[in-house]
């Protein structure tokens, strides 16, 4: 092995202080700062209401109160659930959160489609996406229905699409 | 003893000796003569002032936006109610945030007007390439911040912002949907959103802003100021060989500019920096300032209902500089060109716009002899035209 | 006022739906053709005028001047077909229609035929003292502006009444909405940019028309030509012994630069329209969706290929001048020239499929198109937003600009000789001319059979029926929690 001078050693220690230093400061800040790739979001369900009376073919906006689920504890948020039912075949439970940029969709009888005011976005009442820039179905929300004492039937959901957007 | 020694002098010369006791620990006359007497081309001294005029207002954003800490809280509970009781109760408070929200404003304006006059005047070509890639990134920094600030009063204006803008970098392939849960704190807007954003807000881009800004200025006097091509005409009945000679021996610092065509490398006529640019510069800064100091006042800046992410009315409307961008999504459909138009088309144009000093490298500055920028650039420019007034016209009539 | 109280009390008259229409249609579209190119011919005039002050430029004077003159020359005939169809042809043959469209846009009717006063004086004046204002020409230039504006302000009125037809805001009338109804904004630009077109086109057709005139019997045509490429196809025509004369060089440089000029605007302004349309349509496809399936998808889906095929062949025509002009000069970048135009072609080609014989989305999913590589399909990188079209669309408007501004770049180096255009050019440019023509007419068809059966769209019927059942825009406050 060559020797190596006094200079070089001290050049080659400089560096290796700087690095060493630069690798202590950025474990913990590159692994803050990417937490959030690595926390699950809290999930839980949540009661929207009694579905019993929403009419046939005409998607009826329900509010929920959703929890975020990520971050400091911060109260609920209202988030739409759009509970479409078709004389044959499942209730839907379709968020209205547009695929394309994220907007809130709301159903336009005249054009009867949901219609997202944000690009022109148009899905049919099942949620396909019919025209403008989105490119996927809307999602639905995770959900389940029970009937409680009273018979009538309640739609639960969970603060997550069931279709990742 | 010496304090009543000091004391004693006669007062001029007291002055003059503490001046020149200071002068010679800091050496700052010396810095302030060197900053000040520097030559300058004399023609277009009004449009060189666009520069300076987009630091005084970046500045004023500095300023403005120091003040306007004192009563933001960055959180989605508060921070509404903080800026309600800011508009409602605080003073003087609405005004510092119609400053700084017309401040914005009039900054992506003239930082534009700025871009387009070195455009136009071919200032970036050799040896100005990096005053060009600073600058570029400048604007591009500028527009980061007037998005990242629209998403932090937290109204419904602000949270459907916060909603597009974060959930643009989904659509970029692979690394997407991880640069939107790390901006988001999560799959949705959240508690962490706001924070984060704030943080990207107040030291993240201003702190790069600040280093590149640092770097602007150095470059721009290490070159001087190249004005525009009528700053270097000659006579056509003389020799011109022998006048750009001539011009070039007179020269002042920082001219004649090295690596260069000769015929560009010295100004046919220059004026001192100090007083006979930054008259201009100082009435332009005054006159921009004034402007927004009226309009703070008197329009100040809005605040939307508070945030709520159940709503079936609301139309989310983007600000005015991001209006083409808005109507560019609206015709680039689907998933796939939403991810090229997005990314490709955009990046493609924003990578032109930070390399064009080496990709247009012809000598020639005259703008009508460079077809082969001046027509791609127009066609640009009146694609954002276009498109911000079908923006407009689609967003009157939902 | 309410739309639908006022449409209650008339009543419908008799009279054939298919000759009242075409007898219109005739009109209009004449009229279209003129006016048009009075309005852009202005704008273009202007440039002209203002080039030739600031670099003291003989050519671009005359320019200006031809085109002023041209202007006086067409306004009255103009006119008089706006005039015989306002008030004869729609009053006569549409009374209903047309009485009820003239109550709704009374005041827009009114200020429209006010610009005509305006500007009958301002032409007259500039046109009469061209001469006199020659010494003060920056008044002159500011005549032509005052004139260009009115002009402008015309053009917008009237598209506020036509765009009004086909989304007329859910009959909601005030001046306001009918001024910004949803397309009244996207059909003016994309009108102010066709008639600047347009203009340029006429302008190409009149330069190479007097081209081809002056160079017919002459042997040697192109005064500066390189020996070798002189044509020889006059031998046996008066040709023989002709001699030329220093003036008629001079003519034919100058008109061979006019039909340059006017290509150049011409295909440089078409590239913006494929924006504006498509952002068009998706106003019409959502204020007027019968209208909007009609024109992609129904009766007239057709017909709108061939308005594609037509813009495919402005660019396509377009690159062919450049690059006849290009390789007869020796101009370095002749041959990427001819490399755009067969690129042009081919996307003309891709863009002008019918749906029955394009690749459909379902094809594209049985090719394992619609998931990316990496889970082994292929990536349908067009989108399923009608396959392939706007991503030829784009590619069309990419290498039309790519093809100007490469003539544009060698006209400035000074590659391009002055002299040495072949008449093959000049042809092209005139072809040019007939297909903006046409697409203009393809264009107005497109637009005023799209909302058929309704003259005012889900208002008033073809045969001048009150339907009232106007498509509401988009109420928002509905679906109670």
């Amino acid at each position: 092995m060559k020797k190596m001078s006094r200079r070089e050693v001290l050049i080659r220690g400089t560096g290796l202080g700087m690095g060493l230093i630069g690798v202590m400061l950025s474990v913990p800040a590159v692994g803050f700062l990417l937490s959030p790739l690595f926390t699950k979001q809290k999930l839980t369900w949540i009661t929207v209401g009694p579905i019993d009376e929403v009419p046939v073919n005409q998607p009826t906006a329900m509010i929920a109160e959703v929890p975020v689920g990520t971050g400091y504890p911060t109260p609920p948020v209202k988030r739409i659930v759009y509970v479409v039912k078709k004389r044959d075949g499942p209730t839907l439970a379709l968020s209205n959160i547009c695929t394309h940029m994220q907007c809130d969709v709301h159903w336009d009888p005249s054009l009867g489609n949901f219609l997202c005011p944000c690009h022109g976005g148009l899905y049919d009442i099942d949620g396909n996406n019919t025209g403008g820039p989105p490119p996927q179905p809307l999602a639905q929300w995770v959900h389940r229905t029970h009937t409680d004492a009273q018979g009538r039937t309640i739609l639960e959901i969970q603060n997550q699409l069931d279709e990742h957007i | 003893m010496i304090v009543s020694r000091w004391l004693t002098r006669p007062f001029k010369a007291r002055m003059r000796g503490s001046a020149a006791w200071f002068e010679d620990r800091t050496g700052a006359t010396e810095l302030l003569h060197k900053g000040l007497y520097e030559a300058v081309p004399k023609k277009g001294g009004w449009a060189y002032a666009l520069g300076s005029a987009t630091l005084a207002l970046i500045l004023l954003q500095l300023f403005s936006g120091i003040f306007l800490l004192l009563d933001y809280v960055p959180s989605v509970t508060d921070a509404f109610t903080s800026l309600d009781y800011l508009r409602t109760s605080d003073g003087f408070g609405a005004w510092v945030r119609g400053l700084h929200l017309w401040g914005s404003y009039t900054l992506i304006f003239v930082i534009g007007l700025h871009m387009v006059r070195t455009f136009l005047s071919a200032s970036y070509k050799r040896p100005r390439e990096l005053n060009w890639v600073t600058g570029a990134l400048l604007f591009f920094l500028v527009l980061g911040l007037a998005i990242t600030g629209a998403m932090l009063p937290w109204d419904q204006a602000a949270y459907w912002t916060t909603v597009v803008v974060t959930n643009i970098p989904h659509y970029l392939p692979f690394i997407g949907d991880g640069i939107r849960t790390l901006w988001r704190g999560g799959e949705f807007v959240g508690p962490i959103t706001l924070t984060r954003t704030f943080a990207i807000h107040i030291w993240v881009l201003p702190f790069l802003m600040f280093s590149l800004i640092g770097a602007h200025l150095y470059l721009l006097r290490r070159h001087g100021e190249f004005g525009a091509w009528v700053n270097y005409s000659t006579d056509p009945n003389e020799d011109e060989e022998k006048q750009i000679g001539e011009r070039i021996r007179r020269a002042e610092p920082p001219y004649p500019t090295k690596r260069i065509a000769r015929r560009y490398s010295a100004p046919r006529e220059t004026v001192p920096f100090f007083p006979d640019q930054l008259i201009k510069d100082v009435v332009m800064s005054a006159v921009l300032i004034a402007v927004i100091f009226v309009m703070g006042l008197i329009s100040g800046a809005p605040l939307d209902e508070p945030s709520n992410p159940a709503t079936l009315s609301y139309v989310p409307t983007p600000e005015w500089f991001f209006l083409p961008l808005d109507q560019f999504l609206v015709v680039a459909p689907t998933n796939p060109l939403i991810a090229i138009g997005v990314f490709g088309v955009l990046g493609i144009g924003a990578a032109l716009m930070i390399f064009l000093p080496f990709i247009d490298r012809s000598p020639e500055r005259r703008p009508l002899r460079r077809p082969e920028v001046i027509i791609p650039a127009l066609f640009m420019a009146f694609t954002v035209i276009v498109f911000a007034i079908l923006g407009i016209s689609r967003l009157y009539n939902l | 006022m309410n739309l639908r109280i006022l449409l209650s009390s008339l009543q419908p008259v008799g009279g054939s739906v298919l000759t009242n229409g075409v007898v219109v249609a005739i009109v209009i579209l004449l009229h279209i053709q003129i006016a048009t190119y009075i309005t852009g011919s202005s704008t273009l005039a202007i440039v002209s005028e203002a080039i030739s002050m600031a670099r003291k430029d003989e050519r671009h004077g005359r320019l200006a001047y031809m085109m002023v003159k041209s202007q006086v020359q067409i306004f009255a005939f103009g006119s008089a077909t706006a005039i015989l169809f306002v008030l004869f042809l729609l009053t006569g043959l549409w009374a209903i229609f047309w009485t009820a469209l003239q109550q709704i846009t009374f005041w827009v009717m009114v200020f429209e035929a006010a610009f005509f006063l305006v500007e009958i004086v301002l032409l007259y004046s500039i046109y009469a003292n061209w001469e006199r204002l020659g010494n003060h020409r920056r008044a002159r230039l500011g005549m032509m502006v005052l004139l260009n504006i009115t002009l402008w302000w015309q053009m917008f009125l009237i598209d506020v009444v036509a765009s009004f037809m086909l989304t007329p805001n859910a009959g909601d009338v005030s001046i306001l909405n009918q001024i910004l109804n949803p397309t009244a904004l996207p059909l003016t630009i994309h009108r102010t940019i066709g008639n600047l077109a347009w203009a340029g086109a006429v302008i190409a057709v009149i330069g190479a028309f007097n081209y081809l005139r002056l160079t017919r019997h002459s042997r040697v045509p192109t005064p500066d030509a390189p020996a070798g490429l002189r044509p020889l196809r006059s031998i046996g025509a008066m040709a023989v012994g002709h001699l030329e004369t220093e003036a008629k060089r001079a003519e034919i440089l100058h008109w061979e630069w006019v039909a340059q000029w006017g290509v150049i605007w011409a295909v440089a302004l078409s590239l913006l329209q494929p924006w504006v349309g498509y952002s068009y349509a998706k106003e019409i496809q959502l204020h007027a969706y019968g209208a909007w399936y009609t024109l992609m998808f129904g009766s007239l889906s057709n017909v709108f290929l061939i308005q594609i095929f037509l813009l495919g062949m402005i660019f396509i025509l377009g690159s062919l001048f450049f690059w006849r002009r290009m390789v007869r000069s020796g101009a370095p970048g002749a041959g990427r020239q001819l490399a755009l135009m067969v690129a042009l072609i081919l996307l003309t080609l891709l863009a002008i499929q019918p749906a029955w014989f394009a690749g459909s989305y379902a094809d594209a999913v049985a090719a394992g198109g619609n998931h990316p590589w990496w889970q082994g399909g292929l990536l349908n990188p067009i989108g399923n937003f009608i396959p392939f079209k706007v991503a030829a669309l784009i590619g069309m408007v990419i290498f039309g600009l790519w093809s100007v501004t490469s003539y544009a770049t060698a006209l400035s180096r000074g590659h391009i000789v002055p002299g040495g255009s072949s008449r093959g050019a000049q042809r092209t440019a005139l072809i040019l001319g007939v297909t903006v023509s046409l697409m203009m007419m393809v264009m107005g068809v497109l637009r005023e059979h799209s909302r058929q059966p309704y003259t005012i769209n889900g208002e008033i019927t073809l045969h001048q029926q009150i339907t009232n059942n106007a498509p509401s825009s988009s109420s928002v406050d509905q679906g109670q929690p």
